[in-house]
Protein backbone atom coordinates (compact mmCIF):
# COMPACT_ATOMS: atom_id res chain seq x y z
CA UNK A 1 0.00 0.00 0.00
CA UNK A 2 1.14 3.04 -0.73
CA UNK A 3 1.90 5.75 1.84
CA UNK A 4 -0.05 8.94 1.58
CA UNK A 5 3.10 10.73 1.66
CA UNK A 6 4.65 9.38 -1.22
CA UNK A 7 1.79 9.62 -2.88
CA UNK A 8 2.02 13.55 -2.59
CA UNK A 9 5.29 13.55 -3.76
CA UNK A 10 5.19 11.67 -6.80
CA UNK A 11 2.37 14.08 -7.87
CA UNK A 12 4.35 17.25 -7.10
CA UNK A 13 7.04 15.63 -8.88
CA UNK A 14 4.56 14.26 -12.12
CA UNK A 15 2.81 17.99 -12.16
CA UNK A 16 6.61 19.88 -11.65
CA UNK A 17 7.50 17.94 -14.69
CA UNK A 18 4.46 19.08 -17.16
CA UNK A 19 4.75 22.46 -15.72
CA UNK A 20 8.48 22.62 -17.22
CA UNK A 21 7.31 20.81 -20.85
CA UNK A 22 5.06 23.74 -20.86
CA UNK A 23 7.36 26.72 -19.57
CA UNK A 24 10.09 25.17 -21.67
CA UNK A 25 8.16 24.66 -24.89
CA UNK A 26 4.82 26.94 -24.50
CA UNK A 27 4.87 26.10 -28.49
CA UNK A 28 3.13 22.97 -28.27
CA UNK A 29 0.36 24.68 -26.84
CA UNK A 30 -0.22 25.56 -30.85
CA UNK A 31 -1.87 21.94 -30.97
CA UNK A 32 -5.02 20.76 -30.10
CA UNK A 33 -3.21 18.30 -28.00
CA UNK A 34 -0.71 20.61 -26.57
CA UNK A 35 -3.24 22.90 -25.29
CA UNK A 36 -4.86 20.16 -23.63
CA UNK A 37 -2.04 18.85 -21.65
CA UNK A 38 -1.32 22.49 -21.09
CA UNK A 39 -4.64 22.58 -19.77
CA UNK A 40 -3.93 19.37 -17.26
CA UNK A 41 -0.69 20.74 -16.31
CA UNK A 42 -1.25 24.24 -15.27
CA UNK A 43 -4.62 23.50 -13.32
CA UNK A 44 -5.95 19.51 -13.45
CA UNK A 45 -2.97 18.33 -12.06
CA UNK A 46 -1.42 21.10 -9.57
CA UNK A 47 -5.18 20.77 -7.96
CA UNK A 48 -4.82 17.29 -7.57
CA UNK A 49 -1.77 17.72 -6.27
CA UNK A 50 -2.86 20.62 -3.61
CA UNK A 51 -5.85 18.83 -2.76
CA UNK A 52 -4.48 16.02 -2.08
CA UNK A 53 -1.66 18.09 -0.25
CA UNK A 54 -4.15 19.58 1.73
CA UNK A 55 -5.67 16.44 2.94
CA UNK A 56 -2.53 15.12 4.25
CA UNK A 57 -1.82 18.34 6.21
CA UNK A 58 -5.47 18.31 7.47
CA UNK A 59 -4.60 14.28 8.85
CA UNK A 60 -1.18 15.48 10.56
CA UNK A 61 -2.72 18.07 12.17
CA UNK A 62 -4.35 15.61 14.39
CA UNK A 63 -1.50 14.50 15.54
CA UNK A 64 -0.07 15.12 19.03
CA UNK A 65 3.26 16.46 17.80
CA UNK A 66 1.44 19.18 15.98
CA UNK A 67 -0.25 20.32 18.42
CA UNK A 68 2.74 20.62 20.91
CA UNK A 69 4.82 22.57 17.87
CA UNK A 70 3.23 26.07 19.47
CA UNK A 71 5.36 26.77 22.34
CA UNK A 72 2.11 27.94 24.21
CA UNK A 73 0.86 23.90 24.18
CA UNK A 74 4.47 22.92 25.46
CA UNK A 75 3.52 22.79 29.42
CA UNK A 76 0.39 21.14 28.48
CA UNK A 77 2.17 18.07 26.37
CA UNK A 78 4.23 18.19 29.34
CA UNK A 79 1.33 17.78 32.10
CA UNK A 80 0.12 14.60 29.97
CA UNK A 81 3.06 13.00 31.65
CA UNK A 82 2.68 13.84 35.55
CA UNK A 83 3.06 10.61 37.42
CA UNK A 84 -0.28 11.25 39.14
CA UNK A 85 -3.55 9.32 37.82
CA UNK A 86 -5.73 11.54 39.07
CA UNK A 87 -5.07 13.79 36.57
CA UNK A 88 -7.51 13.15 33.33
CA UNK A 89 -5.21 13.78 30.77
CA UNK A 90 -1.86 12.12 32.01
CA UNK A 91 -3.99 9.00 32.89
CA UNK A 92 -5.45 8.83 30.06
CA UNK A 93 -2.33 9.15 27.71
CA UNK A 94 0.02 7.14 30.20
CA UNK A 95 -2.71 4.37 30.05
CA UNK A 96 -3.38 4.43 26.25
CA UNK A 97 -6.91 5.18 26.93
CA UNK A 98 -6.27 7.40 24.06
CA UNK A 99 -3.87 7.04 21.19
CA UNK A 100 -0.31 8.79 21.96
CA UNK A 101 -0.38 9.67 19.05
CA UNK A 102 -3.06 11.61 18.67
CA UNK A 103 -4.23 12.75 22.60
CA UNK A 104 -5.06 16.41 22.02
CA UNK A 105 -7.36 15.62 19.38
CA UNK A 106 -8.97 12.75 20.82
CA UNK A 107 -10.41 14.20 23.79
CA UNK A 108 -10.55 18.34 21.95
CA UNK A 109 -12.96 17.47 19.13
CA UNK A 110 -16.40 17.82 18.71
CA UNK A 111 -18.24 13.95 18.76
CA UNK A 112 -21.24 15.58 16.90
CA UNK A 113 -22.18 15.94 13.14
CA UNK A 114 -19.53 18.27 11.29
CA UNK A 115 -17.32 17.83 14.81
CA UNK A 116 -14.60 17.31 12.34
CA UNK A 117 -14.88 20.22 10.67
CA UNK A 118 -15.81 22.54 13.49
CA UNK A 119 -12.59 21.22 15.31
CA UNK A 120 -10.42 22.09 12.04
CA UNK A 121 -11.92 25.37 12.38
CA UNK A 122 -11.25 26.09 16.10
CA UNK A 123 -7.45 24.58 15.13
CA UNK A 124 -6.99 27.18 12.22
CA UNK A 125 -8.25 29.97 14.69
CA UNK A 126 -5.65 28.85 17.18
CA UNK A 127 -3.30 29.20 14.81
CA UNK A 128 -4.32 32.39 13.42
CA UNK A 129 -4.21 33.85 16.97
CA UNK A 130 -0.61 32.74 18.22
CA UNK A 131 0.41 33.97 14.97
CA UNK A 132 -0.91 37.31 14.21
CA UNK A 133 -3.32 37.92 17.69
CA UNK A 134 -2.71 37.87 20.92
CA UNK A 135 -3.35 34.04 22.62
CA UNK A 136 -5.33 33.94 25.66
CA UNK A 137 -3.32 33.54 29.06
CA UNK A 138 -3.47 30.77 30.24
CA UNK A 139 -5.26 29.37 27.58
CA UNK A 140 -8.94 27.98 28.48
CA UNK A 141 -11.78 26.00 26.42
CA UNK A 142 -14.10 28.28 24.55
CA UNK A 143 -16.86 26.63 26.37
CA UNK A 144 -17.28 23.96 28.84
CA UNK A 145 -16.39 20.74 28.39
CA UNK A 146 -19.29 18.51 26.87
CA UNK A 147 -19.46 14.94 28.35
CA UNK A 148 -20.39 13.79 24.73
CA UNK A 149 -16.97 13.67 24.59
CA UNK A 150 -16.43 11.53 27.29
CA UNK A 151 -19.19 9.42 26.55
CA UNK A 152 -17.77 8.84 23.37
CA UNK A 153 -15.62 6.35 24.82
CA UNK A 154 -17.41 5.61 28.09
CA UNK A 155 -20.44 5.08 27.17
CA UNK A 156 -21.34 1.28 27.24
CA UNK A 157 -18.23 0.56 29.06
CA UNK A 158 -19.00 -1.91 31.90
CA UNK A 159 -16.02 0.09 35.12
CA UNK A 160 -18.07 2.87 33.85
CA UNK A 161 -22.14 1.66 33.56
CA UNK A 162 -21.89 -0.60 36.37
CA UNK A 163 -20.27 2.20 38.88
CA UNK A 164 -22.72 3.03 41.58
CA UNK A 165 -21.98 6.50 41.42
CA UNK A 166 -22.49 6.45 37.43
CA UNK A 167 -25.26 4.81 37.67
CA UNK A 168 -26.70 6.79 40.36
CA UNK A 169 -26.90 10.12 37.75
CA UNK A 170 -26.45 8.16 34.74
CA UNK A 171 -29.73 9.90 32.66
CA UNK A 172 -28.09 13.71 34.03
CA UNK A 173 -24.57 12.45 32.72
CA UNK A 174 -26.12 11.80 29.01
CA UNK A 175 -28.00 15.01 28.51
CA UNK A 176 -25.26 16.98 29.55
CA UNK A 177 -27.10 18.61 32.70
CA UNK A 178 -24.23 17.44 35.20
CA UNK A 179 -20.58 17.84 34.11
CA UNK A 180 -18.15 14.85 34.39
CA UNK A 181 -15.73 17.63 34.71
CA UNK A 182 -18.40 18.82 38.01
CA UNK A 183 -15.88 19.61 41.33
CA UNK A 184 -15.04 16.53 43.33
CA UNK A 185 -15.53 14.31 40.14
CA UNK A 186 -13.45 14.35 37.20
CA UNK A 187 -12.05 18.06 38.09
CA UNK A 188 -8.02 17.86 37.81
CA UNK A 189 -6.69 18.32 34.47
CA UNK A 190 -3.68 20.12 33.06
CA UNK A 191 -1.92 20.91 36.30
CA UNK A 192 0.86 23.65 33.96
CA UNK A 193 1.06 26.06 36.73
CA UNK A 194 2.73 22.91 38.75
CA UNK A 195 4.89 21.39 37.19
CA UNK A 196 7.75 22.40 38.59
CA UNK A 197 6.64 20.13 41.62
CA UNK A 198 4.97 17.24 39.42
CA UNK A 199 7.04 14.28 39.59
CA UNK A 200 6.68 12.79 35.81
CA UNK A 201 6.43 9.32 34.74
CA UNK A 202 9.09 8.28 32.29
CA UNK A 203 8.12 5.74 29.15
CA UNK A 204 10.18 2.29 29.78
CA UNK A 205 11.41 1.59 26.38
CA UNK B 1 -0.60 34.38 -23.99
CA UNK B 2 2.78 32.49 -24.01
CA UNK B 3 4.41 34.88 -21.46
CA UNK B 4 1.74 35.23 -18.70
CA UNK B 5 1.47 31.35 -19.19
CA UNK B 6 5.08 30.93 -18.54
CA UNK B 7 4.49 33.08 -14.89
CA UNK B 8 1.70 31.21 -14.31
CA UNK B 9 3.72 27.93 -14.89
CA UNK B 10 6.58 29.54 -12.61
CA UNK B 11 3.85 30.18 -9.65
CA UNK B 12 2.50 27.05 -9.47
CA UNK B 13 6.09 25.21 -9.56
CA UNK B 14 7.00 27.46 -6.37
CA UNK B 15 3.71 26.64 -4.95
CA UNK B 16 4.51 22.63 -5.30
CA UNK B 17 7.80 23.17 -4.01
CA UNK B 18 6.38 25.09 -0.76
CA UNK B 19 3.83 21.92 -0.69
CA UNK B 20 7.12 19.47 -0.85
CA UNK B 21 8.63 21.51 1.97
CA UNK B 22 6.08 22.09 4.27
CA UNK B 23 5.22 18.58 4.35
CA UNK B 24 8.87 17.43 5.82
CA UNK B 25 7.49 18.70 9.18
CA UNK B 26 4.79 18.42 11.10
CA UNK B 27 4.17 21.83 12.79
CA UNK B 28 1.75 25.04 12.67
CA UNK B 29 4.33 26.94 10.98
CA UNK B 30 4.79 24.69 7.75
CA UNK B 31 1.04 24.06 8.12
CA UNK B 32 1.06 27.45 7.68
CA UNK B 33 3.07 28.00 4.76
CA UNK B 34 1.48 25.80 2.87
CA UNK B 35 -1.82 26.86 3.18
CA UNK B 36 -1.30 31.07 3.08
CA UNK B 37 2.29 30.95 0.60
CA UNK B 38 1.41 28.00 -0.84
CA UNK B 39 -2.01 28.75 -1.17
CA UNK B 40 -1.41 32.05 -2.86
CA UNK B 41 0.83 30.47 -5.39
CA UNK B 42 -1.32 28.08 -6.61
CA UNK B 43 -4.53 30.24 -6.64
CA UNK B 44 -2.59 33.29 -8.50
CA UNK B 45 -0.57 30.78 -10.77
CA UNK B 46 -4.00 29.06 -12.20
CA UNK B 47 -5.82 32.11 -12.21
CA UNK B 48 -3.35 33.40 -14.28
CA UNK B 49 -3.97 30.56 -17.17
CA UNK B 50 -7.13 30.86 -17.03
CA UNK B 51 -7.03 34.75 -17.44
CA UNK B 52 -4.44 34.38 -20.12
CA UNK B 53 -6.72 31.49 -22.19
CA UNK B 54 -9.76 34.00 -21.88
CA UNK B 55 -8.14 37.34 -22.84
CA UNK B 56 -6.23 35.49 -26.09
CA UNK B 57 -9.74 34.22 -26.89
CA UNK B 58 -10.89 37.75 -26.75
CA UNK B 59 -8.45 39.40 -28.51
CA UNK B 60 -8.79 36.50 -31.25
CA UNK B 61 -12.84 37.18 -31.48
CA UNK B 62 -11.28 41.42 -31.98
CA UNK B 63 -9.27 40.53 -34.85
Amino acid sequence: MINPQTLVFVLIGASILLILLVVIRPSITASREGKIIAFLALVIVPVVAAGVGASEHMERSEQTQFCLSCHIMEPYGKSLYVDDPSYVPAAHFQNQRVPAEKACYTCHTDYAMFGTIHAKLNGLHHVYVYWFGRPMHPIHLYRPYNNRECLHCHAGARSFEDSPTHAAMMSDLKSNKLSCTTSGCHDTFHPVDKLDQAKFWKRTE
Amino acid sequence: MLRKMRISGILLIFGLVIEALSLLWNTAVSFMSFAVIGGLCFASGILLFLYSLVSSNISGLNE
